[in-house]
């Protein structure tokens, strides 16, 4: 159980590293927001995972799938409104 | 596999986000308009609620999952709010 644990915690830094990469390395507003949103989410889903195999008792493991999908709910959310804001205000940057 | 394994992984995650958050804060520094630094704010904000995550494992004490469920609810309402607050209504 902790060697899934832990291939699964290193997947996710992993995603959050190449999200962190792709923040800084991507040219645009657009891609910039791509890379941000949905590898943090993987990552974070991974995380997550690995840690409720790790303490594996029942209310951990269920506030940690209640936590990914607040994450999966909102963190579209949040990219689209700054996207949507950054097209409306396109004229001032 | 001992504990000892697993707190070596533990540490390299921390260690990886460590870096993830030293280049965020790069795109923080040097965003060339608001809105990326909106977006680095925001991956900051999961990065450090992923190193609490990471450190609930280190301490084995499961009272900091709270912390990070209250910093993701935080970072979606500062997002959202700061997003609402840059578009002009006119």
């Amino acid at each position: 159980m902790e060697i899934t644990a832990a291939i699964m915690i290193i997947a996710g830094t992993f995603f959050i590293l190449v999200a962190a990469i792709g923040l800084l390395r991507l040219p645009d507003l657009m891609t910039r927001i791509h890379a941000a949103t949905k590898a943090t989410s993987f990552g974070l889903l991974l995380i997550l995972s690995g840690l409720g195999l790790y303490f594996a008792t029942w209310q951990i493991t269920v506030k940690a799938i209640l936590l990914v999908a607040f994450i999966y709910l909102t963190a579209p959310l949040a990219a689209s409104v700054i996207a949507k804001s950054a097209m409306v205000e396109k004229d001032d940057r | 596999m001992t504990a000892s394994f697993f707190d070596f992984i533990l540490y390299i995650a921390l260690a990886v986000l460590m870096v993830a958050f030293f280049l965020t804060i790069i795109r923080l520094a040097k965003g060339p308009h608001l809105y990326d630094r909106v977006v680095a704010l925001e991956l900051i904000t999961s990065i450090s609620a992923g190193i609490i995550l990471v450190y609930s494992m280190i301490a084995d004490n499961p009272i900091f999952f709270d912390v990070a469920v209250i910093i993701f609810m935080i970072a979606f309402l500062g997002t959202v709010a700061i997003s609402k607050y840059l578009t002009k209504v006119d």
